[in-house]
């Protein structure tokens, strides 16, 4: 059972109105961010994952779920950071270079972010130093590449390669995706994963890292 | 022209891929023959010969629609990829994007233009245009284009959100930027258009949303696509519609009964012989070979190809509906993996063997 039955529904529901209201409410009746985020939000997000995987919600669902999320961690984050506290697991993603194509990222990064990652998000057409800058930088446990056209596809090879050059390669898990991109392109570049969908891939990094 | 044509087509066993990036890619400079009507022309030729069909299709590219109508913005032809709208339009700037008036095209428009022109000039083709649709180009024209299209399907209304107001007011342009295409495109000969609405599809379009009584699809898709059909059908210029995205079975019907066109082309997602049953026996299902996968031996091994396109071919003759073997989309140049791209497009095409006539 959600701590937070009415925050469950908003974000099910892709109400980020409600989701925002109902959150301030709890904040202002003592609940404590951390609690709300693991035992309301996040397993709303499992939800609309699993209502994606049986067909029964598709990507404009996904997208208002992550919005109404997104809502309500605008009032919980300054919370966890005045109390000194962080997500568990950060993610970096972005579009490889060359491809301008930042749709299939920004579902990916909405539904990470509704899952409760801490999501840096480098927009698209990113080089592959911007991607080693920003491993080095903000130390991500995961690195995730989008590509939507088979031409810039290579970018994410020559990004891997930059990671592995830069002596960063195996401080993080790198996972691809994007319509052309497929599991075995994934192994032939050296990728830790790929995934078809924005929900697969948050199954994909919580599988990576043991995250329950 | 007369639908009759089409059939003929498919029933003397026509077989081609949308190929021509391929083709323009064997020249030294292709990015210069992009923008050189008399050379793209040229190769839209070549392409159309290499594969044996009078279909002259020219390059999908599908940018040119966005850079003209950015143009009368302000927004520079480099710069069009990356422009998205931000902030509503006030009735001015919405005047001047939906002009019905002749325009300065980008280099890449009036070489496709002058390119028709060449083609129009070869007896044994018909040269045949192309264009994004109205609604993918407004899904162009969004930063979050299915957040805005999200909200509008469940009910959010223009006054009581800027993101859903934007959405409609993109649409309107796109409309007015796509007639302009298709007319210019008309008057330098094209005899059949390709319609391209590739975000038409369940990615940006909820069914679930539709189930509960959105007309959503209706508005955003039906509407504006059917006043373009209009304009086409007056001047006499048939519609070549192409969605190569996710659909559901009441969107495929829609295309095929409502917008009628003379050749319906879907992407490698549907059983086209499974779709035969939504789609009149007079519009030609083309496709819808998985071609994106082309590049890669791993994901779509050549014996794979033989497979699927002896399995179309097969389940196509079974269910009787007149169709077209070829690719799902555009068949992108990937310079890493040319040769495997093209081993396949040729196994594909030798599967089928047309009749004389």
């Amino acid at each position: 059972m959600a701590q937070s039955p009415e925050l469950y529904d908003a974000i099910l529901n892709g109400n980020a109105k409600k989701a925002h209201a109902v959150t301030q409410a709890a904040i202002d009746a003592g609940v404590l961010p951390m609690d709300l985020i693991s035992e309301t939000m996040v397993p709303a997000m499992d939800e609309v994952g699993r209502l994606f995987e049986a067909e029964e919600y598709f990507v404009p669902e996904l997208l208002l779920a992550g919005r109404a999320m997104k809502g309500a961690m605008e009032i919980l984050r300054p919370l966890l950071v005045a109390a000194g506290q962080k997500l568990a697991v950060r993610v970096i993603i972005g579009t490889v270079k060359g491809d301008l194509h930042d749709i299939g990222k920004n579902i990916v990064a909405s539904m990470l972010e509704g899952s409760g990652f801490e999501v840096i998000d480098l927009g698209a057409d990113v080089s592959p130093e911007s991607f080693v800058a920003a491993v080095k930088e903000r130390e991500p446990h995961i690195v995730c590449m989008s590509a939507l056209l088979t031409v810039t596809m290579p970018a994410m090879k020559t990004t891997i390669d930059a990671l592995t050059n830069a002596g960063v390669r195996t401080k993080v898990k790198v996972l691809i995706g994007g319509a052309p991109v497929t599991s075995q392109y994934a192994k032939e570049i050296g990728a830790d994963g790929y995934s078809e969908n924005a929900s697969g891939a948050v199954s994909l990094v919580k599988n990576l890292l043991a995250v329950a | 022209m007369d639908r009759q044509f089409y059939l003929d087509l498919a029933a003397r066993g026509l077989r081609m891929p949308v190929g021509t990036d391929l083709v323009m890619n064997e020249e030294s400079e292709p990015e210069k023959v992009r923008n050189n009507g008399a050379a793209l022309g040229r190769v839209v030729v070549r392409s159309a010969r290499r594969w044996g069909t009078p279909l002259a299709i020219p390059l999908m590219d599908l940018r040119l629609e966005k850079m003209d109508l950015l143009a009368l913005a302000g927004i520079a032809v480099t710069d069009a990829e990356r422009f998205h709208f931000t902030a509503l339009l006030d009735e001015s700037k919405l005047a001047t994007l939906c002009a019905d008036q002749t325009v300065a095209l980008c280099a890449g428009s009036v070489a496709r233009d002058e390119a028709l022109a060449y083609v129009a000039t070869q007896q044994d083709l018909i040269p045949v245009g192309m264009a994004i649709g109205p609604f993918s180009l407004t899904t162009r024209l969004l930063a979050d284009p299915i957040t805005a299209t999200a909200l509008a399907g469940s009910g959010v209304q223009p006054e009581d959100s800027d993101e859903v107001k934007l959405l409609w007011q993109c649409l309107r342009v796109s409309e007015a930027a796509v007639l302009r295409s298709a007319r210019s495109q008309i008057a330098h000969g094209a005899r059949a258009i390709m319609i391209c609405e590739p975000t038409a599809c369940t990615a940006f379009i909820s069914p679930r949303q539709i189930k509960a009584g959105s007309n959503l699809f209706e508005r955003l898709v039906m509407e504006p696509n059917l006043r373009l059909k209009a304009v086409l059908d007056e001047a006499g210029c048939d519609l070549i519609f192409h969605d190569c995205g996710e659909l559901i079975d009441p969107m495929v019907e829609a295309f095929a009964n409502r917008l009628h066109p003379v050749i319906l082309s879907l992407g490698s997602s549907r059983k086209l012989w499974e779709d035969a049953r939504l789609v009149p026996r007079d519009v030609v299902l083309y496709g819808n070979l998985p071609t994106k996968s082309f590049y890669s031996d791993g994901a779509m091994p050549i014996e794979e190809v033989v497979r699927r396109t002896d399995e179309l071919i097969a389940n196509m003759k079974a269910c009787g509906h007149p169709y077209i073997v070829g690719s799902e989309c555009d068949v992108l140049f990937v310079a890493e993996a040319q040769e495997t791209i093209a081993k396949k497009v040729d196994a594909m095409m030798a599967r089928v063997v047309p009749q004389a006539g």
